[in-house]
């Protein structure tokens, strides 16, 4: 395939996944929609931490905790507080609260990449992992506004559209669960689109420059400081709204919400996904939403034997099926479903350039 | 568009012919078909509080042999347990696809505070039955009005914290008393009431430590209440955690007296904690409970733990008997038997509830006599009493009468 027609297929599949997206709920129950929600929230997680560690080579174990500040700061606009003062007192609408947490997240991971500009590989995974830990303890120093360790209910505040009740968008009535679904994915495709207009250009050249090799970029004028700082900034942003998302979805957050398997997990769904691509990132969101209920044998007792599904419900028996399925999948894609995209599109344009007739 | 489609003429022929069908659909309420009843509940079955997973397994095995006999009026009781690795985010996810996805007749047995805090507002506005919260904060039965499909079980911790402060105001005089506890509502409430029960006796807390679920261990907390110059030391913590405690506070030499709460206080956690025997800080701890034990000589031929012998034999074959987890699980499970009985052929969600405002169950087998399961105008609290015990070589020893909590 030449760039072109690649570029015309990315469009295509694209537009084919928007509409495939739009028209999933009415062949669902209600309640997977919800489910799928999910799915949504953690591709903007992925889609951000994708942008910091597949194309710009800074690990972040810490991805959770940027998802926390994003969740908290949903959470606290939400519920409100009259000593907050002005537009904050009396709650904010959950749809609003969105820009917010993106941008309160995306601070806070620009703050944390001026620091980490001095760390690299091991360390700053480190580093990254260390907010992570230190996540629960701060959120319940500062109980007046995050509630403690019992957090924050939402459950049935006006603030939160669709708690029991249908929602109306353009005239058509949604139930909670399909209203939360085209919520988390209209904001997913959106940010998918800008991760890949923020990639493909100038931009993005120079995060794939730093990560290529650091020497080379900065011998070519393009400045460490400046695009590992912004490759933070734009990461936690995305970390941010997922987050927030996730709180409107959970209509609850507590320090335990956010947990530190979370941030490991999200890594694991980027490299499940294929670093370095986007596309995948959809299988690793996938991923990461599903398979702690798979490996319970959630939705799979009609696909295995009853004896293994007992098993699973053994304690302890979903880690292990957890960690059984990451290591076969990592022996069958090595570099994820992204890399499994790659191979096929190699493929097809070798096929084409090496026909003899 | 001048004729309507193929599609769309479909589709409306599907809706017409479905609408019939689901208003004509049985008059009963979700779970309930002519063959069973499903529950649904969250358990820590990984993670930090996976100690508590068998306190489902036991309730799933009492069901079982309901279930063996024909179930109750003939339908078998399917009870869904679903991992939420102690986490409240997975917990709301997990029952509210237990609720509309599996739709279960009531939420039943899920274990944390902090879990059932998060999943109540959702189930009382949904009105679902929110069924023995494994959890004794004190909401659950303060707060019934405001959640009305709301119940706990246990004694609450405002309670079981009381007790233990009017022991220590008792038994010691001027006790300088430390206290680790997990920083959530749990061990804010037992901590709170402990205050309570030391009142003005001169003994009073000198220092308190609190430690997070996500923390690995508690060990700078333990050499901080050494520090402190304690006699007395209180552990409100999840089993993990308490057993740390133990472990931690023999290896810095200190040897406080200690008084270990009910949700780690069984003795197969004090047996765990007093390492094979080398540790001899468990020595004279003490507790309180409401459930018999297995291990306890006193029961060899009680017909309630001869029942619960058989049980696990038959229907959790390979788990630990001495698990007293399991013990609280079959007694969550009994008293759910008898909501359902007296529901009769047609239960339903509302009848559920109303039911567990009025129990009056004198004689489970799996509590220790003298116990009893009772709500009522004004009582929203299932079980309101507990026995004192001491650790005394490899085993509790029960002292003085049942204590009844007269407050809340």
């Amino acid at each position: 395939m030449t760039p072109r027609m690649q570029r015309t297929f990315g469009f295509g599949a694209f537009a084919a996944f928007v509409v495939f997206v739009a028209v999933l709920p009415s062949f669902v129950s209600d309640f997977k929609a919800r489910e799928y929600s999910y799915v949504a929230i953690y591709l903007i997680a992925l889609l951000g931490l994708n942008i910091l560690t597949g194309y710009t080579g800074q690990i972040s174990l810490g991805h959770g905790a940027f998802m926390a500040v994003g969740g908290y700061t949903t959470a606290i606009l939400m519920a409100g507080n009259e000593q907050y003062g002005g537009p904050f007192s009396g709650g904010l609408k959950d749809l609003w609260t969105l820009p917010i947490a993106g941008l309160v997240a995306g601070l806070v991971g620009l703050a944390f990449g001026i620091p980490a500009l001095r760390l690299s590989g091991l360390y700053l995974a480190l580093a990254t992992f260390a907010i992570a830990v230190a996540m629960p303890s701060t959120v319940k120093r500062f109980e007046e506004f995050t509630g403690g360790g019992s957090g924050i209910q939402l459950f049935g505040t006006p603030e939160l559209t669709g708690s029991i009740a249908n929602v109306n968008v353009l005239g058509r009535s949604l139930t909670p669960n399909d209203w939360m679904y085209y919520l988390a994915w209209s904001i997913a495709l959106v940010l998918f689109a800008g991760a890949w207009l923020i990639l493909r250009g100038r931009t993005g050249r120079a995060f794939r420059a730093v990560r290529d090799s650091e020497t080379a970029a900065v011998s070519s004028g393009v400045s460490l400081a400046r695009y590992k700082t912004l490759a933070f900034g734009i990461s936690a942003a995305y970390a941010g709204v997922a987050g927030g998302l996730f709180a409107i979805a959970s209509a609850f957050v507590n320090p335990d919400t956010f947990p530190i398997a979370l941030s490991i997990f999200l890594l694991v769904g980027v490299v499940v996904g294929g670093l370095g691509g986007l596309s995948g990132l959809v299988f690793g969101a996938i991923f990461v939403a599903f398979l702690p209920l798979w490996a319970q044998g959630q939705d799979l007792g009609s696909l295995l034997p009853n004896r293994i599904i007992e098993e699973t419900q053994k304690p302890g028996g979903p880690a292990i099926v957890y960690g059984v399925v990451l290591i076969l999948l990592m022996f069958v894609l090595p570099n994820g479903v992204g890399g499994l995209f790659r191979r096929i599109g190699q493929l097809l344009s070798s096929r084409r350039y090496s026909r003899s007739d | 568009m001048r004729r309507p489609s193929a599609l769309v003429i479909a589709l409306a022929a599907a809706l017409v012919a479905a609408l019939p069908a689901a208003f004509a659909g049985s008059s009963a309420d979700p779970g309930i078909s002519s063959t069973t009843i499903l529950v649904g509940g969250t358990s820590p079955l990984t993670g930090p509080a996976a100690a508590y997973a068998s306190v489902a397994r036991g309730a799933k095995a009492y069901f079982d042999s309901i279930n063996a006999k024909g179930g109750v009026s003939k339908r078998k009781i399917e009870y869904r347990i679903v991992d939420d690795a102690y986490n409240p985010a997975t917990t709301v996810q997990a029952v509210r696809r237990l609720v509309e996805q599996d739709k279960v007749f009531a939420v039943f047995n899920t274990l944390g505070t902090e879990a059932n805090l998060a999943i109540r507002d959702y189930l009382n506005q949904s009105k679902v039955p929110h069924l023995f919260a494994a959890s004794g904060a004190t909401t659950w039965g303060r707060d019934a009005a405001k959640y009305p499909w709301t119940i706990g079980f246990q004694p609450s911790y405002a309670a079981e914290g009381l007790v233990y402060g009017q022991y220590i105001a008792k038994a010691k005089k001027k006790a300088k008393v430390a206290v680790l506890f997990q920083n959530d509502d749990y061990g804010k409430d037992l901590l709170a009431s402990l205050k309570l029960g030391l009142g003005r006796s001169g003994s009073k807390v000198v220092a308190a430590e609190p430690y997070q679920v996500t923390s690995p261990d508690v060990g700078s907390q333990i050499a901080k209440l050494k520090a402190s110059g304690a006699s007395v030391l209180c552990v409100f913590a999840t089993p993990t955690f308490a057993i740390q405690a133990y472990v931690f506070a023999n290896r810095l030499g200190w040897k406080p007296l200690i008084i270990n709460n009910a949700v780690s206080g069984t003795s197969n956690i004090m047996l765990l904690a007093s390492e094979g025997g080398k540790n001899k800080l468990v020595e004279g701890s003490i507790s309180t409970t409401v459930l018999k034990d297995p291990t306890d000589p006193r029961w060899n031929n009680d017909p309630g733990m001869k029942l619960y012998r058989s049980l696990m034999g038959k229907y959790a074959d390979g788990e630990n008997i001495n698990d007293v987890y399991h013990v609280y699980g079959m007694a969550v499970g009994y008293e759910t038997v008898s909501l359902l009985k007296r529901l009769g052929a047609n239960p339903t969600r509302a009848g559920l509830m109303k039911a567990a405002r009025s129990m009056t169950s004198a004689a489970n087998p799996f509590l220790l006599p003298g116990i009893s399961v009772k709500t009522g105008k004004g009582d929203n609290f299932p079980i309101q009493q507990g026995q004192l015990q001491r650790w005394t070589k490899g085993r509790w020893v029960p002292f003085g009468g049942l204590w009844v909590s007269k407050r809340n």
